[in-house]
């Protein structure tokens, strides 16, 4: 074990710090090769394989991801994240560069602080919890995709802090969906907005309390709740999405599950307009609802690079859940998914990771495509 | 092989005594002296409240469950690396004088959440 000791001197605080250490197995803390320099710049990549039934198969780096900090001063901070998705932007690509975070926190009180900017909707397990280490799987559940439309963000403003007992909470006010954007295979997905000159005639309301008291155990509730309907002012379109999510580690035993359930109002109308006006309707739904549960143990419960972990998930999800009256539902959207496979670590920071996908709907025409997955993801 | 028996028992009480009487490291205190296991993940410490009586000295053994983070105490003169996911642990010995509240907070930016990551050591009276 090295250590590297100090003698602390007495801070401006009446009660002093009488010393502190690092003891760290395996290399040297002060090594920069460990690791151990701190600086305003951090980042995560995403570089896939992804083997579709009936599909050749594709490579796809999938997310470079970098995140800018700086402290104003102890209690006025900045932090952003900026994203390339799919390698290259251009016309004839899919390719997004995104700003996905973009902030200043005003620190005031543990319990009451500040914060201004391009947010994160602070939803589900996945959206404010991202990087690649710390969920299995290649590609992100498919709930907290198609239901909880990942990365979930936005221009907007809120309160942040935690209370006594290990809960904690978010309120922001942010731009609102735009229900032009919703379809029947992805619900609201592509009604974000992203900030990108956001139209805020109308602010959603979204927040996030969570219990975090617990060695090992996270539970929190979100919820969304806004207007979408300021492009077609004929009448009136909202969002409100409730979710519910837990988290449980026990030695080498990971549990976690999520539910989402989102209220679409004033579908009808929309799906009817959508009708008149180009002549297909988007057969938007007036509900859409996904749950999964997941499990995992390190079978391999050595430090890296001797890390291993094994996991299996089940996926219900259903973007056409319940329909307006005069809509019907197709079935191919209802669907469900078994993921199973295995992340190494070769370091806490890189996963290596392999999954099948089984994913099935139930349509008896339209086929849900199995896939071979394996994918390289990274933090510093 | 009584005798035998006899001195090995005198031997291992001896050993005993003298684990006790005998200081084991140099913070050693004569204060109330409590160890608090802290676990650092993505995004918060738990526990995230610590809270203390004047005159305790609070030995604080803070590992990490994923990525490295750091640990600061707002204010003061500590500001350590928490080591990634089994590979140790950062150790701070922290004197409560005086009532009082002190922040501490991740100092390594460890992603979307990093701000999220603060705790406090409350000192109140005995």
């Amino acid at each position: 074990m090295m250590l590297l000791g100090f003698m602390a001197m007495p801070g401006p605080s009446s009660a002093q710090t009488l010393g502190s250490e690092t003891r760290q197995s395996g290399s040297d803390p002060g090594d920069p090769a460990s690791g151990s320099l701190t600086g305003p710049v951090s980042g995560y990549m995403d570089f896939h394989y992804n083997n579709r039934e009936d599909e050749d198969a594709r490579l796809d780096f999938h997310r470079f991801v970098l995140l800018f900090s700086h402290s104003f001063s102890d209690r006025i901070r900045f932090v952003s994240e900026l994203e390339l998705e799919h390698a290259v932007v251009s016309n004839e690509t899919a390719g997004e560069l995104e700003l996905e975070q973009a902030y200043v926190d005003f620190l005031i009180t543990r319990s009451f602080n500040v914060r201004a900017g391009m947010l994160l909707a602070p939803v589900g397990i996945i959206n404010e919890r991202h990087e690649p280490p710390v969920f299995h799987g290649v590609e992100r559940p498919f709930v907290d995709t198609v239901i909880v439309p990942t990365t979930w963000f936005d221009s907007g403003v809120g309160v942040h802090g935690e209370f006594r007992h290990g809960f904690r909470y978010r309120a922001y006010l942010m731009s609102p969906l735009d229900s032009t954007g919703f379809s029947a295979d992805q619900g609201i997905r592509e009604g974000r907005q992203k900030g990108v000159q956001s139209n805020a005639r109308s602010m959603a309301g979204t927040g996030r309390l969570e219990y975090v008291g617990h060695p090992g155990l996270v539970l929190g509730t979100s919820f969304w709740s806004g207007d979408t309907g300021f492009q077609d002012l004929r009448f009136d379109t909202s969002v409100t999405m409730v979710e519910f999510d837990g988290r449980y580690r026990y030695g080498e035993f990971e549990t976690r599950g999520e539910y989402a359930h989102g209220y679409l109002d004033g579908m009808g109308e929309l799906n009817a307009s959508r009708q008149r006006t180009v002549g297909v309707s988007p057969n938007v739904a007036r509900q859409v609802r996904g749950f999964y549960l997941e499990s995992s143990y390190f079978v391999s419960p050595l430090p890296a690079p001797r890390e291993l972990a094994l996991f299996v998930r089940y996926e219900n999800f259903d973007t056409q859940y319940r329909m307006p009256t005069g809509f019907q539902p197709l079935k191919e959207f209802d669907r469900d998914a078994l993921v199973f496979g295995l992340t190494y670590f070769p370091d806490p920071d890189i996963a290596v990771k392999l999954d099948y996908t089984v994913l099935r709907s139930q349509s008896d025409v339209v086929k849900a495509p199995d896939s071979l997955n394996i994918g390289l993801g990274w933090w510093f | 092989m009584t005798q035998a028996i006899l001195r090995r028992i005198c031997v291992l009480i001896l050993a005993v005594v003298a684990t006790v009487l005998v200081p084991s490291s140099n913070w050693a205190s004569t204060q109330e002296h409590h160890i608090v296991e802290i676990v650092a993940e993505r995004f918060t410490f738990t526990p995230s409240e610590i809270r203390v009586s004047v005159g305790t000295t609070l030995e604080l053994r803070v590992r990490s469950d994923d990525t490295m983070h750091g640990f600061r105490i707002v204010g003061g003169n500590v500001n350590l690396t928490v080591p990634k996911r089994r590979q140790g642990e950062a150790v701070v010995l922290f004197e409560a004088h005086e009532v009082g509240r002190f922040r501490f907070e991740c100092s390594r930016l460890c992603g979307a959440g990093h701000n999220f990551m603060q705790g406090e050591i409350i000192v109140v009276e005995p």
